[in-house]
């Protein structure tokens, strides 16, 4: 019961208190790029949150298995980040193969990962939370992932209504979304502190 | 067969390579700068306890690294420092803690006297708390508080004097969560370690 | 010498683009979760700038030596592996020289591993061009994400906290100043609000010019 209270607690925290996108300023780059209509914006969402699983846990599974143990953590972040690499490679492989209408709708996104800062961010986030059992490190990955496809759809919604009102002209674009975000961070701010 | 590894290494002889090369740059980075990186706790740990003990010049492991009960059932190992004067007199304890704050790990330098009954101060060495709220626990006013108050359970109460000294600690206006943090840190670890230093007879045991 | 004077031109002209016209943040959008963490205030930015100059300075060295030798499907691979390992040492370099700064920017160091700026300038330059253009586009680019953050940090830290480089610029009600402290500004919300502003006065800017 301990332990699930834990998890539960650690999950609704990372998805919604700490929030990579809106707390940790993670994962910004896909999030003005695709969060144009909410269909894609699902789709990067799912294909972040699989990856994210996949390479959280590997990486926990490295640093606390391999790395920690023989005092290798000078190489933490070159491991990490093939780590993520061959993750997100693999992940397209399988899915292409095997999952061809899957890969429909989400695949085009899969290559654009590697180089989201939410993954990699993640991974240094949990060896910084000393998260020290491999359960929680796999829930946290898992909530991580559901809080960017949450921040990204919130976000692609209001996009498709921002469409049709009138936005100066020199704001139009990048420059709305950002401030968008920045009163979606003032609402979310509200959560802080609720989970310790 | 023999063609395939000819194929696999004339794909990636470079990638190897350079992983080698890679590899052995920052081996020696790391073995040159590594002492520094540990040198540098060390002394930002001194700097901070050195300021509230003031008559310490040094400060030696006073036993082995002791288990810490922490909140949510877990452990911590803590290591205990004693603070010894230029005669090697001990003037103090110090000791690294760490709790979660409002936005992540708060950890603190916690010293307190001789005999482990008057809490000497603490001081931030890393925390996250909001800039302009949180992050004033690192000010004097509320850190002044903690200096010579009684070892024993603390309370947190919103309102009252920030310059009285007792058993009372007056939170920071709008960073209550962030006070409670720290007031919590400092509970869990001043009784659990006056425990173990008793156990080891290291303080007296008589009061 | 007629071929050497446009050479210096175009040389020139790739140092001044990272600056305005190709301007990583505010022109191409490229790394910006730096953009947002770190400038809370100027000093953090300053050393996130420089940081960010010295592995793209190496990484383009790098990259630009080894261009023919280069397999196209193991290009990207290389190119982590060799941000990574400048990465950790600019880590290793902060966490030993400046600790202070280390320890504020946290992982926001690691994470210059995928900001999107140095591994778009390989790809995009220093895998075509020699090592002299590629040193020099990199310090171009370095530099315009440099001045950016820094005038992105001065704006906010001079909001949320009335000082800029932590000399105190306007008096805070503490000091019997008027200015009260726009706590806000230090907050992710001010960083977004701030950088979205910035970017629609780029835009206008632009259209004048």
């Amino acid at each position: 019961m301990d332990t699930l209270q834990v998890l539960l607690m650690g999950f609704i925290s990372v998805v919604i208190v700490n929030n990579l996108v809106f707390t940790k300023f993670l994962g910004i780059c896909p999030y003005l790029g695709v969060s144009g209509r909410i269909d894609m914006a699902f789709g990067m969402g799912c294909a972040v949150t699989f990856v994210v699983t996949l390479s959280g846990t590997l990486t926990w599974m490295i640093d606390n298995w391999i790395l920690m143990p023989w005092g290798l953590e000078v190489t933490r972040y070159v491991c990490f980040i093939l780590v993520i690499a061959g993750a997100v490679q693999l992940v397209e492989m399988y899915v292409r193969k095997f999952f061809p209408t899957l890969y429909d709708s989400f695949g085009i996104f899969l290559p654009l990962i590697t180089t989201n800062c939410a993954i990699l961010g993640l991974c240094l986030f949990i060896n910084l939370w000393g998260v020290d059992n491999l359960l929680e490190a796999v829930v946290l990955s898992f909530g991580a992932g559901i809080g960017f496809t949450l921040a990204i759809c919130i976000m692609a919604g209001i996009r498709e209504n921002l469409n049709l009102s009138d936005v100066p002209e020199c704001l139009k674009g990048a420059p709305i979304t950002l401030i968008t975000a920045g009163l979606l961070t003032l609402a979310f701010m509200g959560f802080a502190g609720m989970i310790r | 067969m023999v063609k395939s590894i000819k194929l696999f290494f004339e794909q990636s002889w470079l990638l190897i390579t350079s992983a080698f090369v890679f590899g052995l740059l920052l081996s020696v980075t790391n073995a040159a700068w590594q002492p520094r990186i540990i040198q540098n706790e060390i002394d930002k740990f001194n700097r901070l306890a050195g300021a509230m003990l003031s008559e310490a010049k040094t400060f030696e492991l006073a036993a082995e690294k002791v288990e810490i009960d922490m909140p949510k059932g877990k452990t911590t190992l803590l290591e205990i420092k004693k603070g010894l004067d230029a005669d090697g007199n001990c003037v103090g304890w110090a000791f690294v803690c760490h709790g979660s704050g409002f936005a992540d790990k708060i950890r603190l330098v916690l010293t307190l006297d001789a005999g482990f009954e008057t809490i000497k101060g603490f001081g931030v060495l890393s925390s996250n708390e909001t800039p302009g709220f949180g992050d004033k626990i690192k000010k004097d006013y509320f850190r002044s508080q903690f200096m010579g108050m009684p070892a024993a359970e603390i309370t947190l109460s919103k309102t009252g004097d920030y310059k009285e000294i007792d058993s009372e600690i007056v939170a920071i206006t709008g960073a209550t969560v962030s006070s409670e943090a720290v007031v919590a840190i400092v509970n869990n670890f001043v009784g659990q370690v006056r425990g173990k230093l008793k156990e080891k007879g290291l303080i007296d045991n008589g009061k | 010498m007629a071929n050497d004077k446009s050479n210096d031109v175009s040389l020139s002209r790739t140092f001044i683009s990272g600056f305005w016209n190709e301007n990583p943040v505010l022109r191409l959008l490229l790394g910006m979760c730096p953009t947002l963490a770190v400038t809370a205030a100027v000093k953090p930015a300053l050393t996130m700038g420089l940081s960010v100059i010295f592995v793209l300075i190496c990484s383009n060295i790098v990259v630009s030596l080894m261009r023919n030798l280069l397999k196209p499907h193991l290009r990207i691979l290389m190119f982590t592996l060799a941000i990574a390992t400048f990465v950790t040492i600019a880590d290793l370099f902060l966490k030993a020289f400046l600790p202070e700064m280390s320890s504020t920017l946290g992982p926001y160091i690691p994470l210059i591993i995928v900001n999107c700026i140095i591994i778009c300038r390989a790809e995009a330059c220093a895998s075509k061009n020699p090592i002299v253009v590629s040193i020099i586009d990199a310090v171009g680019m370095g530099g315009g994400f440099t001045i950016t953050l820094c005038f992105l940090a001065g704006i906010r830290e001079l909001f949320a906290t009335g000082a800029v480089f932590e000399i105190q610029v306007l008096a805070t009600p503490e000091t019997g100043g008027w200015f009260v402290p726009w706590a806000a500004m230090g907050m992710p919300v001010g960083a977004f609000i701030t950088l979205g502003l910035m970017l629609g006065l780029t835009n206008i800017i632009s259209k004048k010019a």
